[in-house]
């Protein structure tokens, strides 16, 4: 992942996560507000229910108590026919605020009923076998009618007339009327669940203007509230038809006859909460986007000068050592720039002073290799000039023998200045690699039986170890050949008192694999160093150009070579052709 | 004279329903008919009695009971017909006419309903005492056979006691849709005892629902006019009425009773109560009574005070 991905990464995920955090806080001190103010709502409501609850058992007390202590009711009481008013319950009701009046005679039978009039000469049984109905006030009943049963807010006053006695039972239905005169603020609505079966009935669930439509996510509600017989809320629905529903149970006495549900919608809610979501959101792709922005600028800014070091950088591990970097900032990335432009020109100045000197010191071995060399030989040829001049002055007879002789020394050591001459030449005149498949296999065999007998007179075993799977490989056969010779050759001079050589071979990588390994005296890690530098020799004689020459070769085959040594334990050579 | 009646009869031409105005003929004749809503007799100056006294005779339909008793009161009204509260409610010293048990009032099945047990049931559900004393406020008498008891001498003999538990046992077996009836009644002025008859039921394992003027009820609440005091002529006419298989006629009373029994064997008719026709008089009017035991107007023997002569 590339510097500015990870800036970009992480000024948009700084962006997004300051935005969320925005958003949690908004939306909970929202969605807290609202609760808050959703819980006063219902609870106003209740309050509101509870007030009208008891307005109208007061009423109903109020109109209960005036129809018993009237004229008529005493009448009623101490007639000794009362099927004569059998219809007097309707009209007192219709001339007060009851739905629901009966006049029930003493022993329990109902004279006059103006919610059921056909129920005349039935008995009320509950009526009769209970006493101090006045101090009870109004309570909920369950209330048979010609259509079935209803919940009805009831009181009982009883009529004494000497020893005769009439119950006046009134009351008001509670039903969608009711419900209708509670005033209900915006988004809120309430149902009355009535208990008048021992199933669920949803038709029992009613609301200001009749049953109520979508009755099915309250039923679990309403079972509740009826078995825990307690106050909760509960939240129903989702998204905008979601709902707070605060459920109150109405009971009388030990007997839970309705469920009163105080809904609220959160559609309020909702709404906010998805403008929260819009906004942050929108917010939240704006932040991306800035941070998109903000992070190509930065990377611009950041990153372009870098990239360019790195550039600087692997020109100049390719060798351009020169390479400088363009920058024009004074920060740190500007600093960095700089420093890089100094120490390239640092390094462009070191390797100039260093190849000077070593041009230098190239030359003053060149120099002293090649006085060395020339002096060996000229020391014999000055010897024997001498000696023919003193014999030519001294002992004129003998000139003719020692000219003989003086002569041929110095063809001979005129032949061996122009082999040293041919050597150098030789160095300084490497042919480029005429490049062919090649088997090192072959090479190795025919390099080992070449060197058989200096091997054997010098008491060193040949071995090879060559891999039968070698894979040819791209080389100049005459090169390597020399290669190898030269390996040999050095090898058989590493062991005087005689030891092994080995020539192994392998497959790698493609390519192919070469040790040349002796079991000489080895060599120190500073001569390893200096192994493959012109001229440089740990031996008595030779030019030090050998494996100078064998470095050249391998080189010019784009292979490596390696020497490993330790001194007493032999020495390797190891060569690695490409395939 | 002003009259008023509940019925609303649509023509003049016979057969009318109703008690009196068929009975007018004799002495006065149609001036002005408007159906169902009034209609005006003139004194006929040839009839065979002699003019009536009455010059003429307006008569208003489809006035309901309470409607009537009022007009009676404020002396809109001559002549009216009392229900059982309007009777109840009537101030003392108002004159009453009274005809004997003329009216019977009685359940009729549909053909619909073929299960005998569910007749039964229903006919043995309905405390007739209690509508007796209170809805009637004791007016006429208690019904179990089709005749009156001033008619047939042996009504007593027709049991009328209600028994819910053994309507409960007819029922019992039946499924709860067969135990749904619909009762229908055609007058309002019986809405109260339909209602009663279906709390009754409701006793014996019965769903009764009562509507008014549903003619695809399953049991109809009716009141059928007894014709003559006659026995056998009564309860042909009643037969008829009911479109039961008019009974054989025989001299014997026992024949009579049994000729009865066999019509309501199978409870396709629920006898319930036997009425009277009750008017209230206003003070204008002088002579009378107006009706005949029977329930017949006899409008020719009265005047109004204060009329011209």
């Amino acid at each position: 992942m590339t510097f500015g991905t990870r800036l970009l990464l992480v000024f948009t995920a700084a962006v997004v996560a300051s935005v969320g955090l925005v958003e949690w806080l908004v939306w909970g001190t929202t969605r807290d507000a609202f609760e808050r103010a959703e819980t006063q709502r219902v609870n106003a409501l209740v309050a509101q229910f509870q007030r009208e609850f008891a307005r109208r058992g007061a009423v109903i007390v109020r109109a209960v108590n005036g129809i018993a202590a009237s004229d008529t009711a005493v009448n009623i009481a101490i007639a000794p026919d009362p099927a004569r008013y059998y219809g007097e319950a309707a009209a007192l009701a219709a001339s007060s605020p009851l739905d629901l009046l009966e006049l029930v005679a003493g022993e329990g039978t109902i004279i006059s009923s103006a919610e059921w009039p056909a129920r005349f000469g039935y008995k009320e049984e509950w009526l009769a076998g209970t006493t101090g109905w006045k101090a009870r006030g109004a309570f909920l009943r369950r209330e048979e009618l010609p259509d079935g049963v209803t919940l009805a807010l009831t009181a009982v006053s009883e009529a004494h007339a000497g020893d005769r006695k009439l119950y006046v039972t009134g009351g008001q239905r509670l039903d969608r009327e009711f419900l209708s005169s509670l005033v209900l603020p915006e988004g809120m609505r309430v149902l009355l669940y009535r208990n008048l079966s021992s199933a669920f009935s949803p038709g029992e669930l009613i609301g200001p203007t009749g049953a109520a439509a979508d009755s099915a996510p309250l039923v679990p509600i309403v079972t509740q509230a009826l078995r825990e017989a307690r106050e909760f809320n509960r939240i129903v629905g989702g998204g905008a038809a979601a709902e707070t529903v605060h459920a109150l149970p109405l009971a009388s006495g030990k007997e839970l006859l309705g469920v009163l549900l105080i809904g609220s919608s959160r559609r309020e809610l909702v709404a906010i909460e998805s403008s929260l979501y819009v906004t942050g959101l929108l917010v939240a792709i704006g932040g991306i986007l800035v941070g998109i922005a903000v992070a190509w600028w930065a990377t611009a800014r950041v990153t372009r000068p870098v990239r360019a070091l790195a550039a600087g950088a692997a020109k100049v591990a390719a060798g351009n050592w020169g390479a400088t970097v363009q920058t024009s900032s004074a920060d740190e990335i500007g600093q960095l720039a700089r420093a890089f432009n100094r120490m390239t020109q640092e390094l462009v100045a070191q390797r100039e002073r260093l190849v000077q000197a070593e041009r230098v010191a190239a030359w003053r071995e060149l120099a002293r290799r090649l006085a060395h060399e020339l002096k060996n030989p000229l020391f014999p040829l000055q010897i024997t000039v001498e000696n023919m001049r003193r014999a030519h002055d001294a002992v004129p007879e003998q000139f003719e023998e020692v000219f003989r002789e003086g002569t041929g020394t110095l063809l001979a050591e005129l032949a061996n200045l122009k082999q040293i001459i041919g050597r150098f030449s030789d160095f300084a005149k490497m042919p480029a690699p005429e490049m062919q498949s090649v088997n090192l296999n072959d090479l190795a065999s025919e390099a080992m039986k070449l060197f058989q007998p200096q091997l054997a007179q010098a008491g060193i075993a040949p071995r090879l170890e060559l891999d039968p799977q070698l894979p040819p490989v791209p080389a100049d056969p005459e090169q390597i050949a020399r290669v190898l010779r030269n390996l040999i050759f050095n090898a058989i001079d590493a062991m005087p008192q005689g030891g092994a050589l080995t020539v192994r071979t392998a497959a790698q990588n493609g390519g192919a694999r070469m040790e040349v390994a002796d079991t000489g005296q080895g060599l120190t890690s500073e001569e390893c160093d200096r192994l493959f530098t012109p001229y440089y020799t740990t031996k008595t004689h030779g030019t030090g150009l050998g494996l100078a020459i064998v470095q050249s070769v391998i080189s010019d085959h784009k292979g490596r070579i390696a020497v490993e040594s330790e001194p007493g334990k032999g020495t390797i050579f190891r060569i690695e052709m490409v395939g | 004279m002003r009259v008023e009646i509940r019925e609303a009869i649509e023509t003049p031409d016979p057969p009318q329903k109703g008690p009196g105005m068929t009975d007018l003929g004799a002495a006065f004749s149609i001036t002005r008919w408007e159906g169902g809503r009034s209609a005006v007799y003139s004194a006929d100056g040839n009839a065979p009695g002699g003019r009536p006294f009455l010059d003429g005779i307006e008569i208003q339909m489809a006035r309901p009971l309470r409607e009537q008793a009022i007009d009676l009161e404020l002396g809109k009204a001559d002549l009216v017909e009392l229900g059982p509260n309007e009777l109840r409610r009537a101030a003392g010293g108002r004159r009453i006419w009274r005809s004997a048990a003329v009216r019977l009032l009685a359940l009729v099945f549909g053909p619909q309903v073929g299960d005998a047990r569910l007749r039964e049931a229903l006919a043995l559900s309905v405390d007739r005492a209690a509508i007796h004393s209170v809805l009637l406020q004791r007016q006429g008498e208690i019904a179990g056979g089709l005749l009156p008891q001033w008619i047939s001498g042996d009504a007593f003999l027709f049991s009328t006691a209600a028994d819910a538990a053994r309507a409960r046992g007819l029922v019992g077996p039946l499924r709860a849709p067969m135990r749904a009836l619909t009762l229908s009644f055609e007058d309002p002025a019986w809405r109260a005892v339909a209602d009663r008859i279906a709390v009754n039921a409701r006793d014996a394992g019965l769903m009764v629902a009562a509507a008014p003027a549903n003619p695809a009820a399953d049991v109809r609440l009716v009141e059928v006019r007894i014709a003559s005091a006659e026995p056998w002529q009564a309860l042909a006419g009643l037969a008829a009425s009911f479109g039961l298989a008019e009974p054989p006629q025989s001299g014997s009373p026992e024949a009579l009773f049994a000729a009865e029994r066999r019509l309501l064997a199978d409870f396709h008719v629920i006898p319930l109560l036997h009425l009277p026709y009750v008017y209230g008089v206003g003070p204008r009017v002088r002579g009378g009574p107006g009706i005949t035991p029977l329930g017949e107007w006899r409008f020719e023997t009265l005047w109004l005070e204060g009329a011209r002569p």
